[in-house]
């Protein structure tokens, strides 16, 4: 079968729910599962993720499987450090559910999976410097420079929702106050809801009737809906939401400078009633605005299945590369070993700049290239 | 490749050198900042590299400038302190030098000096702040310098970290050059030495003045290396400032260093104890993940000089 017409998984694990795809080398999914996340026990996620992956290539012929979890995932993209939501904790994911499937793995944070399938898919197409927000529950961000995700040192990098935007402000359950997560996601704009409506204000007055007269039962998706219909109070809790969003953005400009600005995740489908009060924020904001360029802000277009197309994707990538190496590794010889031990710092920078352009695995990067150095 | 001359322009001065592929400077001059002149600016570059040319065969000339530098590493969109808007440095200096230039803003040059040659040489994953006046920064992934989509990426003294805080010069309220700068330092001092705080009035004896206008950033440095306890705070409070900023910053990039220059780092551990503790306190998730190592510049005011001479021989990156 030519790898190009290749199908692979993409799995989503959130805290509730896991989601599985068969996706075509287009992004296209061509089949999907879904079923509740088993959160308590490492193993139990694990055997979750073996039965999906099991019961659709029961009708698929695929060749690697993509994991995208909310949490730190490892420079080598093997470990997931921490999982806010799962019971993984420096859980080797990758070698474990490997050796179950008999394919090749990839676990990739949930953001980057995201954000990956929006520049390969989606509304970050051709963008050189893309910078991604995803919009749920909390914020999740990721980072894209000339098509490769970047990383940071120890595979965490691009945790925007944790920006302190308020000293002293909101509680965060990373153990701090004031993260951005708590003023621009889906659980601020809930928060700010309720209290609204708790307060008693008549103006929160089709808030709760929409949630039938329950403040503890009003979520995000209402208030989108009521403002989309033009409910005055919901239009100004999606602005202020908005406002802080385009803040944060501006923050986010000043160290990273992008050319876009992709805003996914759920809250993200208030679209212009999000989008307009944010970039009005950040243009308010921007630092040395009117003497620079400036970064647009676009919406997603893939929608809730970004992650799992995305985490497909680069399990695609990876089995490509994994089998290109296997046809090439006749071809090492000593001198080329020889080589890898006076690698210099630059010289593997150099490297990896190269692989990263198709996002390989970084560690294994330096070899692959070695490899090609040595048919030149 | 050979020798290199590193410029770095300040507000006030011209600081030139020959530096060669280790990061070590020969021959050095200078000329003041003509500030209030285009030419006479770029006239005063020109002059001071051409002195250095003339001594020593150079292949390229890597300028470090204040402000915001287009990708193309020669056109200044905008220099907070001189007059460049638009402003084409790097053509218009390599024109009348006839050998290639190259610009760059003034922290990514220190930034990369710390990390090829100075504090960062074993990292490949670093955030380097200058912290003078205002606050400058460079990062660097996988070796490589970060420049963003237009060249102005970095600039971190302008995240935000105060609602509505103190005003800035670039347009915003609660930069974080407003908490955590020199400005900051001396704003901080001299306002609590107004507000008639016995404490503050130790202070300013110990520094020799009676005057609050008088108080300069070093003095109170100085100060607190002596021992006093309001200078002490004072450089507390500062630290804290950027050690929470920097915890945010963590999480953008995720750095493997941390490294801390400019004028105010002068204070060392006075700045650094309470920064490092700041920064340990407010990283997201601390106890769930790999902690950035966090650590004093070492090239001091040659940062900026032996890093813009660096850049010069490297090609237009890719990032």
């Amino acid at each position: 079968m030519a790898l190009t017409q290749a199908l692979t998984i993409g799995i989503d694990i959130g805290g509730t729910k896991v989601a599985a795809g068969v996706v075509d080398p287009e992004g296209n999914i061509l089949d999907r599962l879904r079923r509740d996340t088993p959160t308590k026990d490492p193993r139990e996620t694990e055997d979750a993720i073996a039965e999906i992956v099991r019961d659709l290539e029961s009708r698929h012929d695929v060749i690697a499987v993509g994991i995208g979890a909310a949490g730190f995932v490892d420079g080598t993209r093997s470990s997931v450090l921490f999982a806010p939501h799962l019971a993984w904790r420096h859980e080797p994911l990758r070698d474990a559910v490997e050796r179950r499937l008999g394919v090749p793995v990839v676990v990739e944070n949930d953001a980057n999976a995201a954000a990956w399938s929006e520049w390969r898919f989606g509304g970050g197409q051709g963008e050189s410097h893309l910078v991604c927000v995803t919009l749920g529950t909390g914020i999740g961000g990721a980072i894209l420079n000339d098509g490769a995700l970047q990383r940071g040192k120890f595979g965490i990098a691009g945790e925007f929702g944790h920006m302190q935007v308020v000293p002293g402000g909101h509680r965060c359950e990373c153990g701090n106050r004031g993260c951005w997560e708590q003023y621009a996601s889906g659980n601020a704009l809930t928060r700010e809801a309720r209290e609204l409506a708790l307060s008693g204000s008549p103006v929160a007055h089709n808030l709760l009737r929409a949630a039938g007269g329950d403040p503890r039962k009003i979520n995000g998706p209402m208030v989108t809906e009521l403002a989309k219909d033009g409910d005055p109070v919901a239009v100004e809790l999606l602005e202020d939401v908005g406002r802080w969003l385009g803040i944060g953005l501006a923050n986010l400009a000043a160290a990273l400078d992008p050319g876009t600005f992709v805003i996914g995740g759920g809250v993200s489908d208030a679209g212009e009633l999000l989008l307009a009060p944010a970039r009005e924020a950040f243009k308010r904001t921007l630092t040395g605005r009117g003497f620079r360029p400036e970064a647009r802000i676009v919406r997603a277009v893939l929608g809730p299945e970004a992650g799992m197309v995305g985490a497909a994707d680069l399990a695609r990538e990876e089995a490509t590369w994994l089998r290109r190496v296997r046809v090439k590794t006749t071809a090492v010889t000593a001198k080329t070993a020889a080589a890898r031990g006076r690698s210099t710092r630059v010289e593997r920078a150099a490297r990896k700049s190269a692989a990263r352009r198709t996002g390989l695995r970084a560690a294994s990067a330096e070899s692959a290239v070695e490899l090609d150095d040595s048919e030149a | 490749m050979g020798l290199t001359i590193g410029i770095d322009v300040g507000g006030t001065k011209i600081a030139a050198g020959v530096v060669d592929a280790d990061g070590t400077i020969g021959a050095r001059t200078h000329r003041d900042t003509p500030a209030d002149s285009v030419d006479a600016t770029a006239a005063a570059i020109v002059d001071a590299a051409a002195e250095l040319i003339a001594a020593h065969e150079v292949e390229a000339v890597g300028i470090g400038a204040a402000g915001f530098v287009s990708s193309d590493r020669s056109t200044v969109l905008f220099a907070p302190n001189l007059a460049w808007r638009d402003e084409p440095l790097g053509a218009r200096v390599a024109e009348q030098l006839k050998i290639p230039v190259v610009v760059e803003n003034d922290a990514n040059a220190a930034a990369w000096g710390e990390f090829a040659f100075g504090a960062a040489r074993a990292a490949e994953h670093m955030v380097c702040i200058t912290v003078g006046t205002g606050i400058g920064g460079g990062v660097v992934i996988d070796g490589e310098l970060l420049r963003g989509a237009h060249g102005v990426a970095a600039e971190l003294g302008h995240m935000r970290v105060v609602p509505g805080g103190h005003r800035c010069g670039c347009g915003a309220r609660g930069c974080w050059e407003q908490y955590a700068s020199g400005r900051a330092l001396v704003r901080e001092g001299r306002a609590q030495a107004e507000s008639g705080s016995l404490a503050a009035a130790q202070m300013l004896s110990v520094c020799g003045i009676t005057d609050p206008a008088e108080l300069t950033g070093p003095m109170i440095t100085e100060a607190a290396a002596a021992g006093d306890p309001c200078a002490m705070e004072l450089l507390e409070d500062l630290g804290r400032w950027l050690g929470e900023g920097l915890a945010s910053i963590a999480t953008l990039f995720d750095p493997s260093t941390i490294v801390i220059g400019g004028g105010v780092s002068a204070a060392k551990e006075l700045l650094m104890k309470s920064a490092q503790v700041a920064f340990e306190k407010h990283l997201p998730a601390r106890s769930n993940r790999p902690h950035p190592s966090f650590g004093l510049a070492e090239l001091g005011n040659d940062a900026g000089l032996i890093g813009a001479a660096d850049l010069a021989r490297r090609p237009v990156p890719v990032l």
